[in-house]
């Protein structure tokens, strides 16, 4: 890298266009990425947060909740496995519109059993102990919400009141709501609950064969991170994040295969003379290509560094974003790696180019 | 066209034949075309443009192989030879000073010299000092640190040599090294230039289409319709 370095100190400018484009497509992945993160985050949060392995959920449902039923026979299947720990949730979406003056909100109802592990967290213990009542989200309280106003649930005829406020996070971008099973039952089923519920939470040691329970409790489980794709909208939100950042991967390949094309081209001459100078092809491309990786990588950095940025303003205001540094670096890498994969288009012609051109005969 | 030492560490061309594609045919550049050039000595080409000077040269420094014939390195046969051994070759035995010196934009004077050792693996405070002691010994020690466009035509030819010198080669070819030069800049290149390959025994080939470089050969040769055509005694 001889004259690869050497080039770039002080013939930068020749540089300066592909580098401002890389970096700009590295800005764009990088804020794509956090928002994707961002996304993900908000779709699943509330499912992230809660203190389960697994979810085991109705056969066929592909975890969504609105699409599982399970009963209490499935649950004492759960409840009878050594070591593990099982406790039922319902889960649904309703809206609540407040008696008292406040604004209308949409909720994603997570009922949990009094005797059972969720209740534990201190943030849904008060409702889930048979208080009839919410705990909200607290973005909610940003939104107005206050304790003690009355909030009628569309639907049914219940009107609870508002207990407390909590981290709980959202679920498919829906602020979650903690209700006691018991009052979630008669808002989703009315008096017709026949114990049912939406799925089973899980807490299962590494040793558990979750197939062989699965196939005697009747149910379908999910590890925690496959049920987020159960989320509403998760699959498609994501699909089209990761089909964005593709295209920008290929189109960064692309530029710079182009760049690194032409450059080949103006440099045939200067090809020839390092190749006459008795310089083999290997040591003509390692130049070449270590050169346009450095630029490549360079640019990533600053790129990313101001994508980063971007992010870091973006953090607490609407747009749901997550500056995650593992994102940011892979977004990184996979940038680099393409850009230098696009420059290997050049690969053939710096190995074509003859020796006798510095002389300016043709081979 | 055989002369002196046709095996020893000079350079041999045996029967050498050049056609190029022009037109629906092909033209005939050089037609068995032979030649022998012996350490210390140097020999000047001449011919009109298009003679097929550049080709010879290029032949010569194992940048493209003939159509037919053989060309001698050293004594090395090199018809046989696989492109990366005559790419090893033309590294360690050949070196070529260019028309218009032919540096490369983003080096100074002292790294166009630590390139050629860079190529051949030199370490790189040997590299450097050669650098500095051939620069100083072609009186370019002060412009050691100037890119080429700051420098003068006759500064960037001196340097070209310097680089070519380098190399440490046994062979030394010039393509139109005084091209670019005015008068009594190009009769001091091309004595600069004939001087260096006498003093360092090296087999020097100048092609050239003036007459500066005659003054400093041992032989004139010119080129025409493919061949060797007329040998004169110049120097010596």
């Amino acid at each position: 890298m001889f004259l690869a370095l050497r080039d770039l100190r002080r013939m930068w400018r020749r540089f300066a266009l592909v580098g401002l484009v890389v970096g700009l497509v590295a800005m764009l992945s990088t804020v794509l990425t956090g928002l994707a993160d961002g996304l993900v985050r908000d779709g699943t949060s509330g499912l992230r947060a809660l203190p389960v392995t697994h979810l085991a959920f109705a056969p066929h449902s592909e975890a969504v909740f609105s699409r599982s039923t399970i009963d209490e026979r499935s649950l004492a299947k759960w409840t009878r496995v050594p070591g593990v720990e099982a406790s039922p949730i319902g889960v649904s979406f309703v809206n609540a519109a407040s008696t008292d003056g406040g604004p209308s909100i949409d909720l994603a109802l997570l009922g949990v059993s009094p005797g059972g592990f969720l209740a534990d967290r201190s943030d849904a213990r008060p409702p889930a102990a048979g208080l009839p009542g919410l705990v909200l989200a607290s973005e909610l309280r940003d939104e107005g919400v206050k304790v003690g106003e009355r909030y009628r649930i569309a639907g049914s005829d219940l009107t609870l009141p508002v207990l407390g406020f909590t981290f709980a996070g959202s679920y498919g971008h829906v602020p979650i709501a903690f209700t006691s099973l018991a009052t979630w039952r008669s808002i989703s089923y009315g008096n017709d609950a026949r114990g049912r519920f939406s799925a089973i939470a899980l807490r299962v040691p590494a040793d558990v064969d979750v197939a062989a329970v699965d196939r005697a409790a009747g149910t379908e489980t999910k590890t925690k991170t496959e049920a987020y794709d159960g989320s509403p909208g998760f699959s498609a939100e994501t699909a089209t994040m990761t089909l964005i950042r593709a295209f920008l991967l290929v189109i960064s390949a692309l530029i710079v295969g182009a760049f690194f094309t032409v450059l080949t081209v103006q440099r045939t001459r200067q090809i020839g003379l390092l190749k006459a100078l008795g310089a083999s092809s290997g040591y003509v491309l390692r130049d070449g290509i270590g050169q346009i990786a450095i630029v490549v990588l360079a640019a990533t950095v600053i790129g990313a560094a101001a994508g980063a940025a971007v992010i870091g303003l973006l953090d607490g205001g609407p747009v749901p974003v997550e500056l995650s540094i593992g994102g940011v670096l892979t977004s990184a890498a996979l940038l680099v790696l393409t850009g230098i994969a696009g420059s290997l288009v050049a690969f053939r012609r710096i190995t074509k180019v003859e020796p006798a051109i510095a002389l300016g005969v043709e081979a | 066209m055989s002369t002196s030492d046709p095996a020893g560490d000079g350079l041999g061309l045996r029967g050498i034949h050049v056609a190029v594609p022009d037109g629906p045919g092909t033209r005939t550049l050089l037609d068995a075309v032979d030649l022998d050039v012996a350490p210390g000595e140097v020999l000047v080409i001449t011919g009109s443009s298009g003679s097929g000077k550049s080709t010879l040269l290029a032949v010569a420094g194992l940048l493209r192989r003939p159509d037919r014939g053989e060309v001698l390195v050293a004594g090395t046969p090199t018809a046989e030879l696989s492109e990366r051994r005559r790419t090893a070759l033309r590294r360690e035995r050949i070196a070529i000073v260019y028309q218009s010196a032919n540096l490369l934009p983003a080096l100074t004077a002292r790294e166009q010299l630590e390139l050629v050792g860079h190529i051949s693996g030199e370490r790189r405070s040997q590299a450097r000092g050669r650098a500095a002691q051939l620069l100083e010994e072609l009186g370019l020690a002060g412009r050691a640190d100037q890119l080429p466009a700051k420098m003068s035509g006759g500064e960037r030819q001196r340097v070209g040599i310097a680089r070519a010198l380098m190399a440490r080669p046994t062979v030394l070819l010039a393509d139109e090294p005084t091209a670019s030069l005015d008068g009594a800049l190009s009769a001091e290149v091309a004595g600069l230039l004939a001087g260096e390959a006498r003093g360092r025994g090296l087999a020097a080939v100048i092609v050239s289409h003036d007459d500066a470089p005659l003054a400093h050969a041992e032989r004139h040769l010119h080129l025409a319709g493919g061949a060797l055509k007329a040998i004169t005694t110049v120097a010596g």
